[in-house]
Order: structure tokens, then sequence, then C-alpha cells
């Protein structure tokens, strides 16, 4: 028997705040998080624009000793975990630690302990290089600190998939649950790549907008487009099967009914051009909803040239003449690129649309692109009864994963 | 600031959770300040940038206690 799968908590860190209800607030008002960069001295570098996680302390989350050695991306999941666990009210007790599984992706990783560890290495010899330098950089330090935080003892687990590493560790977590493998997972993603390095390399990709001004550069389906922002953060929902959220009587947020993943096989930075295998990952997350009852599409929405036309091209090949009357909106026109994490905050925003019946604007969007013509929310939220929503990931390599979320009803 | 002192900056900047007041000569850095063979490696770096100096590996090999560091540091300053 298949379990249903249901959304009972979630936590976030963001450009736009420390919780994901902040971060909704500043959404709907269709706030920018977007600052010049702080992280780093950006003088020499042609992006001097991001998405920081201001503010962030990781001493609200973690005991100094363990903050120290523990990288950036990593601290961020441990927090947004914490609040994603206290929003379920979820115990965590010797009844149930081998019940839960934690699953929280990361795009790139610890990239500014890699960074510090290169200049150690260069600078001082390999005698010299922190013993920290390989459980801080790896991707599933994350789900691991989080698992040391917490007591959870189920599988801990992380999967990379560039851009799309937050929407597919959810999906695979939702299908974990949903198979009966467990009873609850923490997934999500995170990542923090605002270093020279990870600037600097995605800049000459040709992937970041030079747009000096930071909060008109992300301008998702505008004309005037250049690419994206980069971002950073977390983002993790607890997800669990609708037998254990009843039993424990947790409330239930909302639940996620598909999800479906392709890959391009086409070029490692570009997407497929006519959004052919974009289309068909729609259609996979689809397989047991109707089209017609998508009421709402979170889009990947970089902000890239290319993206934005692909993704475009691929809504209107599922979707025909009713991709015109479908709502689509960007959040990244305000948090930038949160890249590992994007896909799993905008879970919980596709969350939140259907529990507050508000869809959040895709700001900037103020030079109609003739490729780009569907209704993209410009610039102000709107009202909507939204009962399902679908998010959109795409990544380099080629990446397209896709997520659907449902109001709860019984049935 | 003595020697003692730097050394005790550098213990809390590798190792921050530290109790401060647990930080005296006698003190055993494994035992007593959760110093373990990585966090070593971390403390010899902190070490050498407090002094500018270099430690070999089996100078550092030989380091049990506060104290032992306060030698060291003394002996090659």
């Amino acid at each position: 028997m298949l379990n249903r799968v249901v959304v009972t908590g979630y936590g976030a860190i963001t450009p736009l705040g420390l919780t994901a209800e902040d971060t909704w607030h500043k959404l709907v008002d269709g706030v920018s998080g977007v600052d010049h960069i702080s992280l780093f001295d950006a003088t020499d570098f042609s992006v001097k624009i991001a998405g920081e996680a201001r503010d962030f302390n990781p001493l609200d989350y973690l005991d100094p000793t363990t903050a120290r050695y523990t990288d950036r991306f990593a601290q961020f999941a441990v927090a947004a975990s914490l609040k994603a666990i206290e929003k379920a009210k979820l115990n965590i007790d010797d009844t149930n630690r081998y019940d839960i599984g934690i699953l929280i992706g990361s795009g790139i990783g610890g990239l500014s302990t890699l960074s510090r560890q290169v200049e150690v290495l260069n600078t001082r010899g390999p005698s010299r290089v922190s013993p920290y330098v390989a459980p801080m950089m790896i991707a599933d330090s994350a789900p691991s600190q989080v698992s040391i935080k917490t007591g959870i003892m189920g599988p801990n687990l992380s999967l990379v998939s560039s851009c799309s590493t937050g929407t597919d560790s959810i999906g695979i977590a939702y299908r974990m649950i949903k198979y009966g493998e467990i009873r609850l997972m923490i997934a999500g993603g995170a990542d923090a790549a605002i270093t020279p390095l990870g600037v600097a390399g995605f800049s000459q990709a040709g992937a970041l907008s030079r747009n000096t001004d930071p909060q008109k550069a992300s301008r998702p389906f505008d004309a005037k487009r250049d690419g994206f922002v980069i971002g950073e953060g977390a983002a993790v929902l607890v997800l669990e099967s609708l037998d254990y959220a009843k039993s424990r009587g947790a409330d239930i947020l909302a639940e996620i009914v598909g999800y479906g993943a392709t890959s391009d096989a086409y070029h490692i930075t570009q997407p497929l051009e006519s959004g052919e295998a974009a289309a068909k990952a729609i259609e996979f997350a689809l397989v047991n909803v109707d089209r017609g009852d998508v009421d709402y599409i979170n889009a990947h929405g970089t902000s890239t040239p290319l993206n934005d036309v692909s993704e475009t091209r691929a809504i209107k090949k599922v979707f025909g003449d009713k991709a015109y009357e479908i709502p689509i909106s960007s959040i990244k026109s305000m948090v930038g690129h949160m890249l590992g994490a994007a896909g799993a905050l905008e879970a919980i925003v596709c969350c939140e649309v259907i529990n507050k019946g508000i869809i959040p604007p895709t700001m900037n969007l103020e030079h109609p692109d003739p490729e780009c013509d569907l209704d993209y929310v410009p610039n102000a939220a709107r009202d909507g009864d939204i009962r399902i929503a679908i998010s959109n990931s795409f990544g380099f390599g080629g990446h397209n994963s896709v997520l659907v979320t449902s109001r709860y009803s019984e049935r | 600031m003595d020697i003692f002192e730097q050394i005790k900056e550098a213990i809390c900047k590798v190792q921050p959770g530290v109790d401060e007041n647990k930080i005296a000569s006698s003190a055993l850095l494994k035992e007593d300040l959760e110093i373990d063979s990585l966090g070593q490696v971390e403390l010899a770096l902190a070490l050498e940038d407090a002094f500018g100096l270099i430690l070999l590996d089996e100078e550092l090999e030989d380091l049990a206690t506060v104290g032992d560091i306060v030698s060291l540091v003394e002996s090659k300053s």
C-alpha cells in the first residue's frame, strides 16, 4: 500500500529573513533581499551583488566549537531544520529516532572551507591543512550535523543535482515515505557559495547578472534580464506519512502529490532550448493529477536569457492554451538564486500559497519579452484560490525536477 | 601580552566552546580542554600565526599540557 505524504513543518534561512514566515511576508510584499556583497571584498569583481543571509548567527543554533568546524551552508541547514522540527512539533526520542531520516542536499557544498584550506595549503604547506577540510566541505555534512544536533538516527543522506538539488531532495524523500521505507523525513537543501571562488566561477560561466542595481538585477522573464543573482540559505521541510502525522496529532500544512525528474542529455550549462525534457518532468510529476487542476506554477525563473524562454516553452508544451491562464511567479526576483536551497524554499512557498491564498509576484518584470508571454504575476502579489501548485527546478547538467503540492483534504 | 595569554587566545580560537577558566598551565590538552588530534593541527596553525614561528610535527607530538606549549614557544623564541 502506498502512503500519502504530507508536509507538517518547515523552516528557512534566506536573504529575506531567518524564518520561513518572515521570508513569506516579504515575498508577498515584493521586498528584495539582494544587496552589495558584504561577505568578501568584491571590488575587483565584475559582479558585486548577491542575496546574502545577513544577520545569520550560527551561535543561535550551534555551540561555538561545532559552529567553528561546520561550514556556513551546513550551519544554515541545521538552523532551518531546527525551525522545521519546531514548527512540526516533532519530538525526537527513543520511540521514533530510527523512524526519521534526513535528506538535505547542497549544490556546491563547503566552498568557503575548501577555498580557505587551499590558501593554507599553498602558503603554509600540507601539514597545516585542517583535518576538518573533508568533514566540513562534503555536502552530507549538512544532514550529518542535523543528525548529531537532533538525535535523528535513521538514514542521513545528501544528493547533488546543482540547482535542482532542493526539489530532488524533497522528491526523493517523498518517494521514500510513499513507498513505506520510512515514516518521516527532514528534507531540503542548503548552499553558501557567495565566496570569491563561487562568484567568480558562476560569473565566468556567464550565468550571473552584471546589473549594478541590486534590487533590479534579478528580473525573471523581463526582456532586459541578463543572468541570475547568486543567493544563499537553506530551506527544510518535515515530510511524513499521513498515518504517522495523524498518529502524533500533527497539523497538516499540505500534501505532496507528485514528483518528476528528467535530464536534457544536451549541455553542461545550457538548458535544452525546446524545453522538451523539462516538459516531460512536469508531465511525470503530474501523472496522478489532472493537468487542468494545476492552479499555480512556481517557476524556476532564474532571470537568465536561456532558462526563462525554455521554461516558458516547457510550460506551454504541457498545458497548451491553458498555460496562459495559470499564474506563474519566480521568487528568485527577490531572494536571488539560492542554488541547492532554491527548490526547497519554493516548495515552502507553494505550501504558503495554498494555505494563504496569495501568490507572490515576479518583481522587476517591466519590459515584456515576446518569447515569455505567460502570466508571471508581475510586480504585485495577487489573491488566488490555489489547490494544486507545481514547482519547477532546473540545473547545470540538464536536471529538470518538478514537485507537485496540493491542499490537504481527507478523501 | 605574555606568552601564556597568547596561547590562551589561540586555544580559545580553535576551541571557542572551551571554559577559559580551565586553561591553566597544568591543563591537559585532550582530557581537560577537549583538543583532540584534529584540533591539535588547528592549534598548531594558530600558534604559528600568533608567534610568527614554525613548529615541527615532532615538536607537536610531545605536547600534553598548556605548560608544554609555553615551554616550546619559549625555547623557540
